[in-house]
């Protein structure tokens, strides 16, 4: 009765997802709004959705037929959500925590500290906790309306369901920078469990409330997610509370999604377990084999997947028992799963909150030394029969950390280190003629995308502008956007110089002396479009006031004129220019061009940009991203990469070794920056 | 400004997925500046390493102490001056060698190496120093294991075959610059370790892991590129920017 076609997406839907199977398309509304927004027969469910208690239900296990159950706990399953993303859902179950709630309970079980995942995990988990930061600030002033928001949020993003959608996860298009994070289990559901079965202190413990079983029944209850395979290994403990009156048929181990409920693990297809009354192993059929002693009250029992060898193992106090299954098949969901048979019987999770009894940190470094020292024993020569670049490894590295420096302009450490190799290979072939590899070929390109980056770097965009066309002439007509960022860059430049003078030619002036000013030197040039021809002339004539109040100094004057006029005729350039790049840009439809266009017009509004909120325009920081791209681009246009090759081979080595950790392989115990960037 | 980004990489309309995926990892510079001034330091490239540390703002890290010596040793083993460089080596620390058996052989072949090698440099040379220094030296040493003896024979059988144009594989491996590179990272190596630093240049550990990950990737099938090039060699094979900033 309990089918189970549920998933990370059901999950990520969250509590808030109860209406998502019904017909009603509208948001689940909380309390007393519920009826606004839905029919009758929805009604009992969106209210029990939503009372204060739904935080810390987790709706996994219902039809996807949207039958709903009449067991208390069944809900319309959620929508398909095949990641998750779903922002507040998520939250909502994760953690068991609604936005509204209190923060968000996260831990790390010891042995996956400093893991990838485990990092991937926490950033998640920051990141919601920034998220539930915000939507309190949003929400403080309105608490009636937090559950409405967070449940709409979901319904929105929802979509038809269907059934089958763990393979669909399984399936999943491959690892994006923003693929959702595969959660840990934290507690055992609320709904994934046999009725009778109370999940209680917080979701830790699991205690058989109902009556005796028949003796192929039993009552058990899966954990909130699964076993995630991109831990390498996953490891969690229960210890026996209580053992009941007269038995200890426990089974402990796990279970696919879809296994019922109503069958003690290990004796249905997909499940496996270790069970207390005979200590057998059983996997997937009712006849176990021995495996290890019994266990009964206060004994605690560990269970394991080692993902990359595809073996499971249990423990016993903190007792290794060794391998008990083997050939698992990995791209299948596994999750936690214990069940039992007799009233009183109660088991206490552990899925890392607390230290574990068994060493499952010695296990894991194991393993995890064990493909480090298959990495160490990784030859270069491997390389050598692909004919692709050095051969060596010494060579290689010299080539990389050489190309790196004069790539990313360290130009003197380059030549240092240059000039260290050769020594070296001299002393190496005490002969100086045969230094091959090394011969120091003076690069004229290199030199060139120098002086480019450096004369943007100072502001000089014409000579970036005139070194470019003349060395890449390609460029920048194939980069159309390069070069409509250059010339922008341009007239801020033009501004900022303006900006400077005016400065200089405008000291900070007491109004007293100020109001001396009066002097013919207005700036009559030509009305046009540009409304800010006001602001340049009310500017002009404030500094034409603080020429006269320098009297006393003819050469001041003199210098101040001097600026005066140069200053005149920058602004009056820099208007010119600014027509220019308007009539040269303005029939561009790009809308990122519109807005950089307006952005960068609107400067000029001001009579000192630099304390405008334009300011940031203004900073000499906004030099590198340009010169960076240029270079880029010229790089790119003359056949190289526009990456290090040293980058490239960071890049190159996260990336591969996500490929091998996501199924589970020896790449989920390798965390590349931790263990080799560090 | 918009922040948009020039989509450089559009020249190639059909890329490979997995390309994306390397392209959207955004290593830091910090990271990789650490492991360049890691590499520069363990590996012995002082001037380099002070040069770094400033045009990038970095810091020396703390076994640069060591470095000056470390040069010394290395420049003397490459030179074939092995003699200078055990002691060397004893003068920081004699345990160095006295706890690693197999390094101080393979320094004291090295050394047989050039006695044999400036012993044959012409036919009526004397070939006795070369017998004296491994009868006295290297043979006790190869009788308590058996892959030293192995070495040891080896190595002595190019008494025979020297001069010669043409040496078979094995042999012609011995008189390779590469063997007096290889020792001397080995020695670099076993001294950083008695210091208590990490042995080996993180920047080696780095290019074994990304070559261990694209070997295991392929192995299991992953969908990949048939290449992976780090843009080191540009279309035609050739070296790409490599010292280029030598002569500026």
């Amino acid at each position: 009765m309990f089918r189970r076609s549920s998933s990370y997406a059901a999950v990520a839907a969250g509590n808030a997802s109860g209406g998502g199977q019904s017909q009603s398309p509208g948001p689940a509304r909380s309390g007393a709004f519920s009826h606004l927004a839905h029919g009758g027969s929805n009604l009992g469910i969106q209210s029990n959705l939503s009372s204060p208690n739904h935080t810390r239900h987790h709706p996994r296990s219902l039809d996807a037929d949207g039958h709903h159950n009449s067991m208390s706990t069944s809900w319309g399953r959620g929508g398909q959500l095949p990641s998750y993303s779903g922002q507040f859902g998520y939250l909502n179950s994760y953690g068991g925590v609604a936005p509204d709630g209190p923060p968000l309970s996260f831990f790390v079980p010891s042995y996956l500290r400093g893991s990838k995942h485990a990092e991937k995990l926490e950033e998640l988990h920051r990141s919601r906790m920034a998220a539930q930061r915000e939507y309190r600030s949003n929400h403080s002033s309105n608490a009636g309306s937090l559950s409405t928001s967070s449940s709409s949020v979901n319904l929105h993003k929802m979509v038809p369901s269907h059934r089958g959608m763990t393979h669909d996860v399984i399936e999943r298009a491959p690892v994006f920078a923003d693929e959702p994070v595969a959660p840990w289990p934290t507690r055992w559901s609320d709904v994934d469990k046999y009725a009778q079965l109370d999940v209680e202190d917080g979701g830790r413990q699991a205690k058989y409330a109902g009556t005796q079983k028949a003796h192929d029944e039993a009552a058990s209850v899966r954990a909130d997610y699964p076993m995630p395979r991109q831990c390498g290994i996953y490891y969690y403990e229960v210890t026996v509370v209580s053992k009941g009156k007269d038995g200890r048929m426990i089974g402990v181990g796990f279970s696919g999604p879809k296994v019922p409920l109503t069958r003690i693990p290990g004796w249905e297809p997909e499940s496996y377990a270790y069970h207390g009354d005979d200590g057998q192993s059983f996997s997937n059929t009712t006849s176990g084999k021995p495996y290890g002693p019994k266990f009964g009250t206060l004994d605690v029992i560990g269970c394991g997947i080692n993902f990359r060898t595809g073996t499971a193992f249990f423990t016993k106090n903190g007792v290794f028992l060794g391998t008990a299954f083997r050939d698992l098949k990995t791209d299948r969901l596994y999750y936690p799963t214990v069940g039992m048979k007799k009233p009183g019987e109660t088991l206490r999770a552990n899925f890392g909150q607390e230290p574990f009894s068994f060493d499952i940190d010695a296990m894991v470094q194991a393993e995890k030394a064990v493909i480090l020292a298959e990495i160490d024993r990784t030859k270069l020569s491997a390389r050598a029969d692909r004919d692709k670049g050095p051969t060596d490894e010494s060579i290689l590295i010299h080539d990389l950390v050489g190309q790196y420096l004069a790539h990313d302009g360290y130009v003197e450490t380059a030549r240092a280190f240059a000039e260290e190799v050769i020594e070296e290979a001299r002393a190496l072939t005490g002969n100086d003629g045969e230094l091959g590899y090394i011969e120091a070929a003076e690069d004229l390109d290199a030199i060139n995308r120098q002086k480019i980056r450096a004369a943007i770097l100072d502001g000089d965009i014409d000579k970036a502008l005139k070194h470019t066309n003349a060395y890449y002439p390609s460029v920048l007509r194939d980069n159309e956007n390069i070069y409509f960022k250059l010339r922008c860059r341009k007239f801020i430049e033009m501004i900022r110089r303006c900006n400077e003078l005016n400065a200089q030619c405008h000291p900070p002036t007491p109004p007293s002396k100020r109001s001396i000013a009066s002097n013919g030197f207005r700036n009559s040039a030509a009305t046009d479009d540009y409304d800010f021809e006001m602001e340049l002339d009310e500017q002009l004539g404030v500094h034409n006031g603080t020429a006269q109040w320098g009297t006393d100094n003819m050469d001041t004057e003199d210098e101040l004129e001097n600026k005066e006029s140069k200053l005149q005729n920058l602004t009056d350039e820099t208007i010119k220019y600014g027509m220019e790049l308007k009539s040269e840009f303005a029939s561009d439809p790009r809308r990122e061009v519109k807005r950089a266009l307006e952005d960068t017009f609107a400067l000029i509004a001001y009579e000192n940009a630099s304390q405008s909120t334009l300011a940031p325009l203004l900073e000499t920081s906004g030099r590198l991203p340009v010169a960076e791209e240029l270079n880029s681009a010229i790089l790119v246009s003359i056949g190289k990469s526009s990456t290090a090759a040293l980058e490239r081979l960071c890049q190159q080595t996260e990336a591969l070794v996500a490929e091998l950790a996501d199924d589970g392989g020896p790449g989920a115990f390798i965390n590349v920056r931790r263990d080799f960037l560090q | 400004m918009s922040s948009s980004t020039v989509s450089v990489s559009a020249a190639t309309p059909t890329q490979h997925p997995f390309q994306r995926k390397i392209d959207e990892v955004k290593p830091s510079k910090a990271d990789i500046n650490f492991v360049v001034m890691d590499y520069l330091i363990s590996e012995g490239y002082p001037r380099a390493a002070h040069k770094f540390a400033k045009e990038a703002n970095i810091q020396l890290p703390v076994q640069e102490d060591s470095i000056q010596s470390r040069v010394e040793i290395r420049r003397a083993i490459h030179a074939g001056d092995i003699d200078t460089a055990i002691n060397k080596i004893n003068d920081i620390n004699p345990q160095i060698l006295d706890t690693d058996p197999a390094l101080h052989f393979a320094l004291l072949r090295l050394q047989l190496i050039e006695l044999i090698r400036s012993c044959t440099s012409s036919a009526q040379s004397d070939i006795t120093p070369a017998l004296t220094f491994a009868s006295s030296q290297l043979a006790p040493r190869a009788a308590t294991n058996p892959a030293f003896l192995k070495d040891l024979e080896l190595t002595m059988s190019l008494l025979i075959f020297l001069p010669a144009e043409t040496l078979q594989p094995q042999l012609a491996d011995l008189l390779n610059p590469s063997l007096r590179r290889e020792v001397a990272s080995r020695v670099n190596e076993a001294i950083l370790t008695n210091m208590g630093a990490r042995g080996e240049a993180r920047l080696r550990s780095l290019v074994r892991l990304r070559l261990w990950a694209e070997q295991k990737a392929r192995e299991t099938g992953k969908d990949l590129p048939p290449e992976l090039p780090l843009g080191l060699l540009d279309t035609d094979g050739n070296p790409v920017e490599g010292e280029d900033a030598m002569e500026s």
